[in-house]
């Protein structure tokens, strides 16, 4: 197993962001949060410059090993959180998101990084892509899923006036609704890149779109679309939630079940 | 000469724990009359420093006084003042002394000692009371250092517990569970059924809370557009309520109808014109003014005021738990206080205690000869010195304040310092 300094001089980053954000959710009148968003990032650079170091020794962006793609995954939750951080200008939800990043940073990193070096068709900027805007789509529909339960657990509060430490900590219904619209919406975008990528190189290499990972992939946006439309049309609220959860359910299907036993090109090896 | 330790630190009041509020009202003073009453306390010499705090559930009367001046003559004196038989203020008065009065203070600043448990109105109300005491030149250094720590007090007990942060009253509550819906409710609009005393005072606290868009319903238009105008909302002619409802975010019943004035299809038709988009209802009105059966609607919050009423006592228990976090910094800050006030004493007394010395000394040594009332002085001062320096250190490390403050008053009167 490599040893990653910066990998988890990035991991500290991130706790001390966590620290901060229990420490300001345990105050009566909670921070602004700059000295958390600041952290966050400093966590952000180093974790990019460990996989940078990876990818030179690999010769390309780490993905194909599990400890690649989790790091990676990781870091694109990292950036995803501080983009919400930022957007929605909320740092409440901080200490139910950062463990996220947190534990698939450090699972990342104990998990093998180095593997077999590329196959010449994978090498390419076009694959890369693909892999990247990937992973990304799925860090952010990770995020609308722990939106969509804390959304049901606010909601359940509410409605049956437990005032408690819950209700007083976690934000309106109305922020985290938003907040889970545009995880799912950048969502949603970066899938459609990642899929049309991913669909030009795999007409080019294999020839043809049948594999069972795209098919599931093509499921997924479906099912978010289906979610965004529904916002609109008065479902707001539990049941897009619900199909928030849902839809996160049809993507750790995709990530393991297909992975292991339909698709024989998706894989991490 | 006068130093603090021959004066003592005095709280004389009658709050609502002690005293009817036919005596309350009696003794509850204006601003005027505060300051009235400071200058004939002072002017009497019945105290050397005065504040008098003056709210709707207490009167207390802060004094700096003199050893001998006792809480009789300065009952006496409001008796007199407002015309109060003088057995029945005594009876129904509070009084504390020194490091109690002290204590006292910081709890009424803290909001512990109030009705309403860790209410902030108070705070002010001691700032108040030391700004008027100021301005009738009725505190010097003790007393206005106690109110300053007071409100320091009050101030880190609000910023470090959680004893004003879970709303008591039913309108509060009912804005705090719409605010966790939708967030901020500048951009929300709000309607009030009822320009009576509830839905008026449901509609200051809304105002309050930060609504812009305030719309008040009443069946007799007048009376609401009388509420509108003072708190910058909009009138709605009780006919249109069913087409305001679409826009409304927060709906608030509060009329006397016998009847439900929303019924349950009336809120189906406004949610499916608002796409679903949230609606929350409040209920303060008995009976119903709201078809219960709202309450199974899609994205439609209800609650009545048994539910409301609920909270209020569940967060009154919450903020009762706080109580022990308060209590301990407030004792930390008394011990600020009432080291401060001892070593403003200690310093004076050794002062005092030394220049006696210095008097039995020169006695001593008059009438003999001056190379000799040298070489005695010297031997005089070398044993004084060294006499002195074991009880003044002690005195000085002594870390308890209340009894360090003991102490010097003890020096004082066995050396009998304060006849000079």
């Amino acid at each position: 197993m490599e040893w990653h300094p910066l990998g988890w001089l990035a991991v500290l980053c991130y706790l001390g962001a966590e620290a901060l954000a229990i420490v300001s959710m345990r105050r009566p009148r909670p921070s602004t949060g700059w000295p958390g968003a600041l952290l966050l990032a400093g966590g952000l650079a180093l974790q990019f410059a460990d996989l940078r170091l990876e990818a030179r020794a690999l010769g390309s962006v780490p993905y194909r090993t599990l400890g690649g793609s989790v790091s990676l995954f990781a870091w694109m939750l990292a950036i995803a959180y501080l983009g919400l951080q930022i957007r929605h200008r909320q740092q409440a939800l901080g200490p139910f998101l950062i463990p996220i990043v947190i534990g698939s940073s450090m699972i990342g990193l104990l998990l093998p990084f180095r593997g077999s070096a590329p196959t010449p068709e994978t090498r390419g900027t076009l694959f890369a892509l693909h892999v990247t805007f990937a992973i990304l789509a799925y860090a952010a529909f990770t995020f609308s899923f722990v939106l969509s339960l804390l959304y049901l657990i606010q909601n359940r509060q509410i409605r049956r006036r437990k005032t408690g430490v819950l209700f007083a900590r976690l934000p309106a219904l109305e922020v985290i609704g938003q907040m889970n619209r545009t995880s799912v919406s950048v969502g949603l975008a970066v899938l459609t890149v990642a899929l049309l990528f991913g669909g030009v190189w795999a007409l080019r290499v294999w020839g043809d779109l049948t594999d069972p990972k795209i098919v599931w992939a093509v499921l997924t946006l479906l099912v978010y679309a289906f979610l965004l439309w529904m916002d609109r049309r008065g479902w707001e609220g539990p049941r897009v939630a619900l199909l928030s959860i849902l839809g996160f359910g049809v993507v750790l299907f995709s990530y393991t079940v297909v992975n292991l036993y339909f698709s024989h090109t998706h894989t991490f090896r | 000469m006068t130093s603090v330790s021959e004066a003592r630190l005095m709280m004389l009041g009658w709050n609502f724990r002690v005293a009817e509020l036919a005596v309350r009202e009696r003794v509850a003073f204006t601003a005027e009359e505060v300051k009235e009453g400071l200058r004939g306390l002072l002017g009497r010499g019945l105290v050397s420093e005065g504040v008098i705090l003056s709210t709707c559930h207490r009167s207390e009367i802060y004094g700096l006084c003199d050893v001998e001046r006792s809480a009789e003559e300065l009952t006496r004196f409001i008796s007199e003042w407002r015309g109060l038989p003088l057995p029945e203020l005594s009876r129904s008065s509070l009084q504390r002394d020194g490091a109690e009065a002290v204590r006292h203070l910081f709890r009424v600043a803290a909001g512990l000692d109030s009705m309403a448990l860790g209410e902030s109105e108070v705070l002010g109300q001691v700032r108040q009371a030391l700004l008027l005491a100021r301005e009738s030149g009725a505190t010097r250094a003790v007393l206005h250092r106690l109110f300053e720590s007071a409100v320091a007090a009050g101030k880190r007990v609000r910023a470090e517990t959680e004893i004003g942060v879970h709303p008591l009253s039913v309108p509060s509550i009912g804005v705090e569970l719409a605010t966790k819906v939708f967030g901020d409710l500048s951009e929300r609009t709000v309607l009030v059924l009822g320009a009576g005393e509830t839905g008026s005072l449901f509609a200051r606290h809304a105002v309050e809370a930060g609504v812009r868009d305030l719309r008040i319903a009443n069946r007799t238009l007048s009376r609401a557009q009388a509420l509108v105008e003072r708190l910058h909302g909009t009138a709605v002619p009780w006919e249109s309520v069913a087409g305001e409802l679409p826009a409304a975010d927060v709906v608030v019943g509060t009329t006397a109808s016998l009847t439900p004035v929303i019924a349950r299809e009336q809120v189906e038709n406004a949610m499916r014109q608002r796409r679903g988009r949230p609606m929350f209802f409040l209920d303060l009105a008995v009976p119903a003014d709201i078809d219960p059966g709202v309450a199974t609607i899609y994205n439609a919050f209800l609650y009545a005021v048994n539910d409301l009423e609920e909270v209020a006592s569940e967060n009154r228990r919450r903020r009762a738990r706080e109580v022990p976090r308060a209590e301990a910094i407030l004792d930390e800050e008394l011990e600020k206080y009432l080291s401060w006030f001892g070593n403003l004493s200690v310093v004076p007394t050794v002062t005092d205690l030394r220049r006696r010395l210095e008097q039995i000394r020169d006695g001593e040594l008059e009438g003999l000869p001056a190379e000799e009332r040298e070489r005695f002085r010297a031997f005089a001062d070398s044993i004084a010195g060294k006499l002195l320096h074991e009880p003044m250190r002690r005195l000085k490390a002594e870390r308890d304040a209340s009894r360090k403050l003991d102490r010097v008053e003890a020096i004082r009167h066995l050396f009998d310092l304060d006849e000079e």
